[in-house]
């Protein structure tokens, strides 16, 4: 037996878990787990951060550049991993750190439009430019004319107009269940609310969004007849 | 909302839809990384110093309670035996009072 097996059996024997070994850290398949970086980091070693960073940094800016304007994309994905770190206690790994981080980066983002004050919002209206890319969508025929429709800029410009209509709570939701395609209880749990909450909130902005876009119907109607 | 209104909000909503699934993701800038370590390091030894400071804490108070219980024992250990001290030395001189008695009596 080799001098480390003596000495891991001893500290087995005294309940001191056994300093874990590069080998076993790495694994079989070559990349260490997300639980063995978790561990190493609760035990001091910063640096393996840098391992969680370049794992999940795609998978946070995805989420992030969905709900923040793309020029603060970056400072908020940096944000959401310094949260991280900061909260890494409380991560009990019930659920997937990959989900638990989605979690952060969902309610980091949520903060930012909690922390714009009203004033500071781009008072954006929609110009002509989009009120044409909402007919033109209307009266896309083929599936081909309707995609090529959704590729324009004047697409994200219009949603972004109507998400800028909606309260924090509205748009983090309707971002989630609608947008994103989450279930409620997916939501819910993304969010930490409660499921009632949340599917009351769904139901709502859902509406003010629909309401939103049939009245720049009407309008556009009146101005034409 | 008659059903032509709603047929065309669907339309719109399913455009937005697949326009915000589509967004392109900013790519991170090459020290962003670098970046956020440094920051993550920073929080480190913050909270290095909030756990020092508040184990320090801790001991202050603890060491604040045993020495108000000690105190506490000494004080109420004083005032026992002072008093238990002046009823002997009480009980002491009357005894020597009945010694001084006459014996012719």
């Amino acid at each position: 037996m080799s001098t480390g097996g003596v000495m891991t059996n001893t500290l087995e024997v005294l309940g001191i878990q056994p300093p874990m070994t590069d080998e076993a850290f790495i694994g079989l398949k070559g990349e260490p787990d997300d639980g063995d970086i978790l561990q190493r980091i609760r035990r001091g070693e910063i640096d393996r951060n840098a391992d969680l960073i370049s794992r999940y940094q795609r998978h946070v800016i995805r989420i992030v550049s969905r709900r923040v304007p793309t020029d603060r994309a970056e400072e908020i994905t940096h944000d959401v991993f310094v949260r991280a770190y900061v909260g890494l206690a409380q991560f009990s790994g019930s659920v997937s750190f990959e989900h638990w981080l989605a979690g952060i980066a969902v309610r980091t983002c949520y903060d930012f439009w909690r922390g714009r004050k009203r004033e500071e919002l781009p008072v954006s209206a929609l110009t002509n430019d989009h009120q044409q890319w909402i007919e033109q969508t209307l009266a896309a025929q083929s599936e081909e004319q309707f995609h090529n429709q959704v590729r324009r800029h004047e697409a994200i410009e219009v949603l972004e107009w109507a998400l800028g209509q909606l309260s924090p709570e509205n748009r983090a939701v309707l971002t989630l269940v609608h947008l994103d395609g989450h279930s409620v209880r997916e939501a819910a749990q993304l969010l930490g609310w409660s499921l009632v909450n949340v599917k009351v909130r769904a139901h709502r902005a859902r509406h003010i969004l629909r309401t939103l876009l049939l009245e720049r119907r009407r309008q556009e109607d009146d101005t034409t007849q | 909302m008659t059903r032509r209104n709603d047929e065309h909000l669907k339309k719109v909503e399913r455009a937005l839809t697949e326009a915000h699934r589509s967004r392109q993701e900013p790519s991170l800038g090459p020290d962003w990384a670098f970046r956020l370590m440094r920051d993550i390091q920073r929080e480190a030894v913050g909270q290095g110093q909030a756990m020092i400071g508040l184990g320090l804490d801790r001991l202050v108070w603890r060491t604040a309670t045993v020495a108000a219980v000690v105190a506490l024992v000494f004080t109420g250990s004083v005032l026992f035996y002072t008093n238990r001290d002046a009823v002997e030395l009480t009980a002491l001189l009357s005894n020597e009072v009945d010694v001084m008695v006459p014996l012719s009596e």
